[in-house]
């Protein structure tokens, strides 16, 4: 690992379009975790949408163009388990095509982190407990979950946070959103994400955090269905740390 | 004018890419201080019974006693040990018995009919409450499967830790039939509730008998 | 077994989701299937190594698969048994059909086997005039109503007991009460009791082969695989070719985890290993064995990126892991083999055109690799499928320009950035609290509302935050500005309006 503290933020399409806090928030936590952040202003879409999709050429081209604009970079870091993943497992078959593509994909692989894992395993980062620290349920994303092994991290920053963590029923249990699959079986989608707010709810926390904005915005989708808070863990862990 | 066989072997010698070969045997890597009880436990779990006899002597006097108990007037027994050679019509006169390979009459029928099916076992499995059966000589599928119950007369030293320690250990010829039984018939296909007793029989007693290392 | 489009998946999930009764059903059942089978596993000791070991041996198995295949057959004709080759559905079913008008059979009784269903066997016997019976509770009950299986290994999963209860009085003759249900099962007992004996021919899967004897093993909890291979007098098993193993040793861990991975039992009730048909000597045994051993288009996935698929040992486990079945329910699989391992391999085998929303039956969750006894790498090959799906065309035109349009404008990011900008004005009248107010007419996501863009993008605020944080940042919108690509975009829609009122008018004028 680089001794430099600076790194890059690819904040994911959903965060820039979407909800922009996201990016703010771990702009800011990477800050007080005493990191320099870059913004490379030329970034749009890690292009997993193409890829699940089944459109492989747009997805390399996609790939290749974030392979280009952050491979001068000493760390990615991401709000984002699933866009985190797409670069770590996919960018390097993706670009085969191009001489040179794999081993490029690889370095940019080996620096790139979800945020939760970057502050907890390479800032060494936690939060002091804050006062007042809701009770929290959170949502084990599918890629960040199982493609990265990722989850203690986001529990062990919420704990330090000062968060009690009441775990639903099955907390890996997809949330439905599927990239496209949301649109395309909207109806089975829809209910795999209900039955995941119905478990959140049912566990009595007040907010449900997500650390994937994928999840975050399939589940704001029925938010009118819940009384829980819905948040993404850096603006959850951003606002506990002012 | 090719055979499917010739088309579909054809068809895969195109194919197959030859790889690696298969990895050595996975060895069993349970252990178990007690066979016998571990055996025990499991099988009672499965809502099957266990009954421990000192000895095959012991053991008779146990499936006489069940038997009694049950009421049961027709019996099918597999012509195996520790039951060849025991005058079974003489020790238990009050019940028709059918000795596989000995009586006369339709086997079949008899065990369509019959209370109790007697077996002895050439394996039982610790992990699993298990109990083997062959078929061969003497040995009938049907007598441990048609009737209502199934005794089972198993020397304790034929216990062993599990089916992968029995599969590497077993040599000789394979009968047409080797079942590993693992407590009475059941299903649970209404409404997912388990009801015990389906095809095969609804309860299974093993009179475990002797020492082990015998 | 029905083609499978969009529509037809997205309308019969839609029918399970709303049934009730059905979603209760497929929950408990996977519930328990899930915590079982999870207390099991953790009794194996070392059980990851013996899943990996377990893999390795089904890819090894795969790649010798013609060694194997014939050793089996040697080995299975040394030991009596006749066997058996069929390249298709139509070829086994004349092979079983023949068999049983050899030996004048017009009563078949048949175990649990779903390389029978893929086969229609039942239907092409009762065609020939011959009555198959299934045995398996579960599979009668779906014979009994004219349905198809609902899962692989509960396949009656979605009836109640009224509706059992009364499918079993009409065959019994007899008012059964649906609250009995021992009493409901003892029925079927008797009633199947009588098939049994009273069949000429038993039919069954087999759940594996082993190539170093020639060996088939049943695994049942009813004993209704035992029954079909021991009562009546002759014996056909129908098998994959893809089913073998090649010693008692790989025989002996694929048994310790089916039942593990399947229903949560460390062993089902009976497994039985059965060896050429009865011995000279044997008091009982059907005197003939036959094994079928079916192709079906396996061999076609043999050598290439698919051929994984084939290590399948159809546990069940994805389904009972996978959140899409357990809403979706079995049918609108369209096949037998539904769930995870139905999304690819139904497509691989019957055509990618006729079941073309099967790969799309799937968030890419992954909950059907960490699961697989043989860790099946199902997301990959349902992530392959649907990108040959693009490159044939399968996907309409439509759909295709849309989503290389959406590829190139993100390649360039101040024509998205301006287009985005357009967005966020034509979205204004449809912000609400929680995201776009659409009609569900016109929303893709039906019941889900859609998210409104941020007023203002990442993008947008980057500059203000970098100060803010004493960070060093040039603009991220230098050029176009806000105002700049509104108004390009603006006076970018005057020639598309124009278009539009031509083509109207055009339309108008040709009617």
């Amino acid at each position: 690992m680089s001794p430099s503290r600076r790194v890059a933020i690819m904040v994911t399409c959903m965060v820039d379009q979407v909800m922009p806090e996201v990016g703010v928030a771990a702009v800011k936590l990477l800050r007080r975790a005493g990191y320099s952040v870059e913004f490379p202003v030329e970034q749009t879409c890690c292009g997993q949408p193409f890829f699940n999709s089944g459109f492989r050429d747009q997805a390399a081209e996609l790939a290749k163009r974030s392979v280009d604009i952050f491979e001068r970079y000493d760390a990615v870091v991401l709000p984002g388990g699933s866009c985190a993943a797409m670069i770590r497992k996919e960018y390097p078959h993706l670009l085969e095509r191009w001489p040179g593509g794999v081993a490029r994909a690889e370095a940019l692989a080996a620096r790139t982190y979800e945020l939760s894992e970057f502050l907890v395993h390479v800032a060494g980062w936690l939060p002091a407990p804050a006062p007042h620290a809701p009770r929290v349920t959170y949502h084990d994303s599918c890629h960040m979950n199982r493609l990265l092994g990722l989850g203690a991290e986001s529990r062990q920053l919420l704990r330090a946070a000062g968060c009690e963590i009441i775990e639903m029923h099955e907390s890996d249990r997809c949330c439905g959103f599927g990239g496209l699959f949301s649109v395309r079986i909207p109806e089975v989608s829809n209910a795999m994400t209900q039955e995941k707010l119905r478990r959140a709810d049912a566990t009595g926390a007040e907010v449900l955090v997500s650390a994937d904005p994928g999840c975050l915005m399939q589940m704001r989708g029925f938010a009118r269905q819940t009384g829980l808070r819905l948040a993404h863990l850096a603006v959850l862990l951003e606002e506990l740390t002012r | 004018m090719s055979t499917a066989r010739e088309d579909i072997l054809n068809a895969l010698r195109g194919r197959v890419r030859r790889g690696e070969g298969v990895p050595a045997p996975w060895r069993s890597r349970q252990h178990f201080d007690d066979l016998a009880v571990r055996f025990s436990t499991t099988l009672t779990a499965l809502y099957g019974e266990v009954i421990r006899a000192a000895s095959a002597e012991e053991a008779l006097d146990r499936l006489g006693d069940v038997l009694r108990d049950l009421g049961a007037t027709r019996v099918a027994v597999n012509d195996e040990p520790p039951l060849s050679g025991v005058d079974l019509a003489a020790r238990w006169p009050e019940i028709t018995w059918h000795v596989v390979g000995r009586t006369e009459g339709d086997l079949r029928a008899f065990c369509a009919g019959a209370d109790v099916g007697v077996t002895g076992a050439v394996a039982a499995l610790a992990e699993t409450g298990s109990i083997v059966v062959n078929s061969g000589p003497g040995r009938s599928r049907l007598v441990s499967l048609l009737p209502p119950m199934h005794i089972a007369l198993v020397p304790v030293s034929c216990l062993t830790s599990d089916l992968l320690t029995w599969a590497a250990a077993r040599s000789g010829e394979w009968p047409a039939n080797v079942t590993v039984i693992s407590g009475p018939s059941k299903t649970a296909d209404i409404e997912q509730t388990t009801a015990i007793g389906m095809h095969g029989p609804k309860r299974v007693i093993a009179i475990l008998y002797g020492e082990a290392g015998g | 077994m029905n083609d499978v489009s969009f529509h037809s998946f997205r309308a019969q999930a839609a029918q399970a989701i709303a049934n009730a009764h059905l979603q209760s059903a497929i929950d408990g059942a996977t519930l328990k299937f899930r915590t079982e089978r999870k207390r099991v596993l953790a009794d194996l000791p070392d059980v990851e190594a013996m899943r990996d070991h377990f893999k390795a041996m089904r890819a090894a198995t795969l790649a010798h698969l013609t060694d194997y295949l014939e050793q089996f057959e040697h080995n299975a004709r040394a030991a009596g048994a006749q066997v058996h080759w069929a390249q298709d559905a139509a070829e086994a079913q004349q092979i079983v059909i023949g068999i049983a008008r050899q030996h004048g059979a017009t009563l078949a009784v048949k175990s649990k086997s779903m390389t029978t269903e893929e086969i229609e066997l039942n239907a092409a016997l009762a065609e020939a005039g011959i009555t198959s019976v299934e045995t398996d509770l579960g599979e009668w009950i779906v014979q009994l109503a004219a349905e198809s299986p609902a899962h692989i290994v509960v396949p009656a999963l979605h009836k109640t007991r009224q509706q059992v209860a009364e499918l079993f009085s009409r065959e019994v003759g007899r008012s059964l009460s649906a609250d009995d249900i021992p009493l409901l099962t003892s029925e079927a007992r008797r009633a199947l009791r009588e098939k049994f004996l009273a069949a000429q021919i038993g039919i069954s899967g087999a759940n594996l082969g082993v190539a170093e004897t020639g060996s088939i093993v049943l695994v049942t909890n009813e004993g209704n695989g035992r029954m079909v291979s021991s009562v009546p007098p002759v014996h056909v098993a129908v098998m994959g070719i893809e089913k073998i193993c090649p010693t008692w040793d790989d025989a002996a861990v694929w048994l310790e985890l089916l039942a593990r991975s399947s229903t949560g039992q460390p062993l089902s009730v009976y497994t039985t290993a059965l060896t050429g048909p009865a011995r000279e000597g044997d008091p009982d045994g059907p005197r003939e064995l036959h094994i079928v051993l079916y192709d079906g288009g396996r061999s076609r996935l043999i050598g290439t990126s698919y051929e994984e698929v084939l290590q399948c040992i159809r546990c069940g486990a994805c389904l009972n892991h996978c959140p899409v079945y357990q809403e979706a329910g079995g049918h609108a699989y369209g096949h037998a083999y539904s769930g995870p391992i139905g999304a690819v391999l139904v497509p691989l085998l019957y055509g990618l055109e006729q079941y073309e929303a099967l790969p799309h039956a799937s968030s890419l969750c992954g909950a059907c690799l960490e699961v697989c006894p043989a860790r099946i790498d199902l997301p990959r090959m349902l992530l392959d499928l649907r990108a040959e799906e693009v490159a044939r065309g399968i996907i309409p035109p439509p759909e295709q320009l849309i989503e290389k349009s959406a590829a190139w404008l993100l390649g360039h990011r101040r024509l998205f950035n301006a287009l985005t900008d357009l967005g966020r004005v034509f979205q204004r009248p449809l912000v609400s609290k929680n995201g776009l107010r659409v009609p569900r007419r016109f929303n893709p996501a039906q019941d889900r509302q859609l998210p409104s863009l941020a007023p203002r993008s990442f993008h947008d605020l980057w500059q203000e935050l970098a100060a803010e944080e004493a960070l060093p940042a040039r603009a991220a919108r230098r050029w176009p500005s806000r105002r700049t690509s509104l108004t390009l975009a603006g006076i970018s829609l005057l020639p598309l309006a124009l278009l539009w009122r031509l083509l109207r008018h055009k339309g108008g004028k040709r009617r």
